[in-house]
């Protein structure tokens, strides 16, 4: 199986302080990795380093083969083929939900509008709500603003997608149904890069687990072996505390 | 208003001058006021400098004194380039339109550079970085998110802005140019009805007001269409 | 085109016979306009009809029409009738530094009765409900509560509007009055330099819109200084 994102010795700093520390992590085709860790471990800004969202200083991460460089060409190349979702779900509050899933596809892929409508429909009927097209992002609840996001990043057809912490602004009921449609596109096969606290979803669906600490990735582990046994003092510690409740 | 027939169509020839310097006045400003913005929000210390010292300048001076340094300086500036030509040309003026519409759009046009300024940098940054993952292309974010989110942040100082340049082209009858307040000048040499003339005058540029008031609400309301509840 | 940089230091000290006028204009009428512009307010807020209209419609009257015009209307209008050339206050209303003090009070008035009422506006509901729930009275929720958050939240804008009054003193110079932009006037119509002059004078302004800009950030900074820097 091919590794479809690699980071290799990848390091970045905001001034004199050092967000990542030789971060090292493949991810193969088809993966599931969950990325968890205390705030301010470094989770968001390794996961922003792979479309570039944020520049590293020094190392190398390369997108399905292709190397990250200041070359916006190629940036654009690697932003077509991953998919973000981000917690404060970002969805352009002037434009329509339909107007939100059709931008990209119309503007970047150069779709049609009933071309791109179609391809926004199909995947408003994935995450289950293809009856609020017409209505703007203000008008939908928290949950359904991120399932929109998600469906707006699906649209693109990416290889990969890039969640952010996508629960984490969401009030507790409606987090189930955004990992619902989360749990769903694993299913299916989606390669996907978690940031997330939600252990119950990363030990049904993570092939794996990266707990980060401090810039520096302190541990890789299968779920079951993470959970039940973590290697590492600073894992068990965060596991307490996230368990915990 | 008995009174004042004969003078109809002075004040209504007065009234479209007024039109067309807010016209001009306004595209100038607008114009500025995104150049301005740029500059100030751009790489270059040397165009930041420049900008600032624009905005500065024009906030502070009195709109009275900058129509009259440019009315006047600008007479004395094309006097002096048109004799490089010709030398035995005694005087040229700038009309007082074009001094007019251009003076109030050079100070107009550093208020809206603050404006734009502020709105460009009010639109959320998770906006932009939304729009550079589904990979839009630069002036692709500029123009369908920037630019329209923007534009409803800075309407509600952009109606202010309009309401001073209305207000400001009063100032031109300073220097002699037939607008409302200047006929009713010139009417009242002859009639002697100061207060009914200079109220007329009040009357229609609150008119004036009106009108630009509330298209600037229909705006804003369009504008916010899709923001829930009063703000 | 000659352009004599020496004449812009030689006609400072003559454009700056002018600053008294100019910032006596500028104190009195702040100070008048502010008091009219409390009133007005109050009169906003009243909730009654009777008080609200006329308060709006003032608002709106001298928001909508050029300052200009309602100084025209004052000085040149008012004489059109006998009763006001009769009445006491004419010794006032005809002196051109009356009717400019008139003139630019009631403008401002209408604008910092605005700026008061969106800083009453923006005071959170929870602490006057807060002041409720204490059991103050209304008229100690206003005074103790409303009025001084409201104040802290109205002076960048205050600080504009003084910017502001500060440059409409110059159209006192349309109805003869010697303050500075005058006095440049007439030293342009004698020596036919304006750049000179003009930027001379435009310095001056200058310099006082800066003064009154840092008073009023260190005004801001004492005035929240016990806010807690985000």
């Amino acid at each position: 199986m091919t590794d479809i994102i690699v980071l290799e010795n990848v390091n970045k700093y905001y001034g004199t302080y050092q967000a990542l520390r030789d971060v090292n992590l493949s991810i193969a085709k088809g993966e599931k990795v969950v990325v968890c860790g205390p705030s301010g471990s470094g989770k968001s800004t390794m996961i922003r380093c792979i479309n570039r969202l944020e520049e590293h200083d020094s190392g190398r991460i390369s997108v399905n083969g292709l190397e990250l460089s200041d070359d916006e060409k190629k940036v654009e190349t690697i932003r077509r083929e991953v998919g973000m979702v981000f917690q404060s779900f970002n969805l352009f509050p002037h434009m329509t939900i339909l107007q939100n899933l059709t931008l990209a596809p119309r503007l970047v892929h150069g779709k049609s509008r009933p071309e791109a409508e179609e391809i926004a429909m199909k995947y408003l009927t994935r995450v289950r709500i293809p009856d609020q097209a017409n209505k703007y992002p203000s008008q939908l609840s928290g949950g359904q603003q991120q399932r929109v996001a998600i469906a707006r990043a699906l649209c693109m057809n990416p290889k990969v997608m890039l969640f952010d912490e996508p629960t984490s602004a969401l009030d507790p009921e409606m987090i189930s149904e955004v990992l619902d449609v989360m749990t769903d596109l694993a299913r299916e096969g989606m390669t996907m890069i978690c940031v997330t606290h939600e252990m119950g979803f990363a030990r049904s669906v993570a092939d794996r687990i990266v707990f980060m600490d401090n810039g520096e990735i302190i541990e890789t582990a299968v779920p079951l072996d993470f959970f039940a046994s973590p290697r590492t003092e600073r894992a068990k510690a965060f596991l307490g505390q996230i368990l915990a409740h | 208003m008995s009174l004042l027939s004969g003078w109809w169509d002075d004040f209504f020839f007065g009234l479209l001058m007024v039109l067309r310097i807010f016209a001009v006045a306004l595209v100038l400003a607008v114009a500025l006021g995104l150049l301005g913005a740029s500059a100030k929000l751009s790489g270059s210390r040397v165009l930041r400098t420049v900008a600032q010292g624009y905005t500065v300048v024009f906030r502070g001076t009195p709109e009275l004194l900058v129509l009259l340094l440019f009315y006047f300086g600008m007479a004395l500036t094309l006097t002096w380039i048109a004799r490089l030509f010709d030398p035995s040309v005694q005087f040229v003026d700038l009309p007082p339109f074009w001094a007019g519409s251009i003076a109030i759009g050079l100070i107009v046009g550093a208020y809206m550079t603050e404006t734009f300024r502020g709105a460009f940098l009010g639109v959320d940054r998770g906006q932009i970085e939304a729009a550079r993952a589904l990979s839009l292309k630069p002036h692709q974010v500029f123009w369908y998110v920037r630019i329209p989110q923007m534009w409803r942040l800075a309407l509600p100082n952009f109606g202010n802005h309009m309401l001073s340049i209305m207000k400001d082209t009063a100032l031109i009858s300073i220097i002699g140019l037939e607008e409302i307040l200047f006929v009713a000048k010139m009417a009242n040499s002859v009639l002697h009805r100061p207060f009914t003339l200079y109220v007329i005058v009040a009357i229609i540029y609150l008119a004036m007001t009106t009108v630009i008031t509330w298209a600037v609400g229909q705006l804003e309301v369009r504008a916010n269409r899709h923001v829930r509840g009063a703000r | 085109m000659s352009f004599d940089i020496s004449l812009i230091g030689s006609s400072l000290p003559r454009i700056l016979q002018g600053l008294g006028l100019t910032l006596n204009l500028l104190a009195v009428s702040t100070l008048l306009g502010l008091m009219l512009a409390v009133l007005i307010l109050l009169m906003r807020l009243s909730g009654r009809s009777w008080l609200v209209w006329p308060a709006k419609a003032y608002i709106y009257f001298f928001r909508g029409t050029p300052l200009l015009v309602q100084l025209f209307i004052i000085y040149y209008g008012l004489p059109q009738f006998g009763f006001v050339r009769q009445s006491v206050l004419w010794p006032l209303l005809r002196e051109p530094y009356w009717c400019s003090v008139i003139a630019l009070s009631l403008n401002t008035a209408a604008y910092v009765s605005e700026i008061l009422r969106g800083g009453v506006m923006g005071v959170d509901k929870g602490l006057t409900e807060a002041g409720k729930a204490l059991g103050l009275t209304r008229f100690q929720r206003a005074t103790r509560i409303t009025a001084p958050l409201a104040v802290r939240l109205a002076l960048p804008a205050y600080s504009n509007e003084i910017v502001s009054m500060l440059k409409s003193t110059a159209l006192a110079s349309t109805v003869t009055l010697m303050e500075m932009t005058g006095v440049a006037r007439t030293i342009v119509a004698n020596t036919f330099a304006p750049y000179e002059i003009f930027i001379a004078a435009t310095i001056i302004y200058l310099v006082l819109v800066w003064i009154i800009q840092t008073a009023f950030s260190m005004a801001e900074t004492y005035a929240n200084r016990h806010v807690r820097k985000g």
